[in-house]
């Protein structure tokens, strides 16, 4: 600046002076026009990932639905197929007519509809326990989960096994019958797919992450194929186990194991998210 | 002319902030009001008229002074960034001691250092405050805060009027006289961003559309 001040003379100052500001004028109307595009630049990329948020909140939304619906059909379709038919049956055996029927038969109509009764009870606790397995309810989700690898390995059809590392202290109940549900979909997806011949099933904690983990030998997909059918109108099933964790700020990972032999899908889940009122407090 | 002009476009901002006095509070734009007051106080025209005897100098350097405390603390209480607030702090380490020199050693000319390196300090500020304007996540646009067109008014006269600043030494009186022309365009337009700033609503509309609201 003060080289600048010494050497300039005469017309020169007058040259540098004017190039000068001229030169200055442009680089600040340069940056802020520049600042003023960038800004709206950066604004329109995220306007568009949070539509593209919105429409995978959407498909999500949608896949729920589609599976509550879904289920509904299920239970109506149980109740209207098996239900129904057994109560009518059940009804038949005890009309107007028993009244004037020997004492013989009227025992038997009686047993026989006691028999239908007893039916009908037994698959309305069916449906009643498909919706909210009484183990889970009443000892964990430990025990439910046991209870159901221990029921997929008693079919003979795969080895299924389960071990919980750190589960000293039970989750909320909704948070349980999520993760439940979670592993049920997950396992479900497996017996339907991957046809694998065992499925492992590890929880365990890390600082403030709870894991399940599960291993199987079948045919599973990796994580740019879980990202692929999220994105896309199938995979309802995972959209539905998506939007579950999403509930639990919870995320999942599919990847094939270090061998290359198994599969293996983990899901991160945040203690505090999950724990319940008594731990809050 | 432009130089009567400039000093009744000071008064713009002055007007505009008392008038709109309600939107103007809690933005932390009182400090460029009283630059502003202060500012179309020393003005030549004003001072020429009431027959004031200033000295050149002692006005000239004692504007500067001011002028550089006032806009480095609005640039300092404006910037959120702990590491960034450090910059104007160096810069009144540095920008002091050159002005308190020139004043002391220089007292019959223009003075060219301290207001040439306050006007590089200022345009510095000036960057560093738009680059946190622009990285903030609250801010959606830029243009609809009024620490923006405070900014960019300052930018756009100090980066004008550096080189005239840097050579205002060395000119002729009939050359300053002539060039000064810039220093009063710029100051003109310097004022009428600063009345858009004063003018302007608070930033109430400054966010997203309804259905694209940010999870910030």
């Amino acid at each position: 600046m003060i080289l600048l001040q010494i050497t300039s003379s005469g017309s020169t100052v007058s040259t540098v002076l004017f190039f000068g500001t001229i030169g200055m004028l442009a680089l600040t109307i340069g940056l802020i026009v520049f600042i003023i595009f960038h800004q709206r630049k950066v604004i329109r990329y995220q306007m568009r990932l949070q539509r593209m948020e919105q429409d995978q909140q959407k498909l999500l939304l949608n896949a729920s639905i589609r599976l509550q619906e879904e289920e509904r059909q299920r239970i109506a379709a149980d109740l209207h197929d098996d239900a129904g038919p057994l109560l009518a049956t059940a009804r038949l055996y005890l009309n107007e007519n028993l009244v004037n029927l020997d004492k013989t038969t009227q025992l038997q109509s009686i047993y026989n509809a006691k028999q239908i009764i007893d039916d009908t009870i037994q698959l309305i606790r069916n449906i009643s326990h498909s919706l909210m397995p009484p183990t889970l309810k009443n000892f964990g989700l430990e025990s439910a989960v046991n209870d159901l690898f221990q029921k997929i390995s008693g079919s003979g059809s795969m080895n299924a096994s389960s071990r919980f590392h750190d589960y000293r202290e039970r989750l909320q109940a909704e948070n349980e019958l999520i993760i439940f549900r979670v592993i049920q979909e997950l396992v479900n997806n497996i017996l339907k797919h991957s046809s694998a011949s065992f499925i492992h099933l590890t929880q365990n904690t890390s600082g403030n992450k709870f894991f399940i983990r599960l291993h199987h030998d079948g045919r599973g997909i990796t994580q740019s194929d879980f990202n692929k059918l999220n994105k896309s109108n199938v995979g309802l099933g995972l959209k539905n186990i998506q939007s579950r964790l999403k509930v639990l700020h919870g995320q999942i990972f599919f990847e094939k194991d270090m061998s290359q032999t198994y599969y293996k899908v983990t899901i991160e889940l945040v203690k505090e998210e999950m724990a319940g009122p008594e731990a809050a407090l | 002319m432009l130089g009567e002009k400039a000093f009744y476009s000071e008064i713009l901002p002055i007007l505009f902030y008392l008038v709109f006095l309600k939107r103007n509070r809690g933005e932390g734009l009182g400090v460029i009001f009283f630059y502003c007051c202060f500012s179309w106080l020393t003005e030549n025209f004003f001072i020429s008229r009431l027959n004031l005897q200033i000295p050149g100098y002692v006005r000239d350097s004692g504007f500067t002074i001011l002028e550089f405390t006032l806009i480095s603390f609005f640039i300092y209480s404006s910037l959120r960034g702990r590491i960034l607030r450090f910059i104007p702090l160096i810069g009144a380490l540095i920008f002091y001691p050159i002005a308190i020199i020139n004043f002391t050693k220089e007292q019959d000319s223009f003075d060219s250092i301290p207001a040439s390196v306050e006007a590089i300090l200022i345009i510095s500020y000036c960057i560093l405050l738009l680059y946190e304007q622009i990285n903030d996540p609250k801010i959606i646009f830029v243009y609809n805060t009024k620490k923006f067109w405070v900014t960019i008014a300052f930018f756009l006269y100090f980066s004008s009027t550096l080189f005239l600043f840097l050579y205002a030494r060395n000119l002729t009186r009939a050359e300053f006289d002539k060039y000064w022309t810039i220093n009063n365009f710029f100051e003109i337009l310097k004022n009428i961003l600063l009345s858009i700033s004063f003018i302007m609503k608070k930033s109430s509309k400054n966010a997203y559309p309804e259905d694209l609201e940010p999870d910030i």
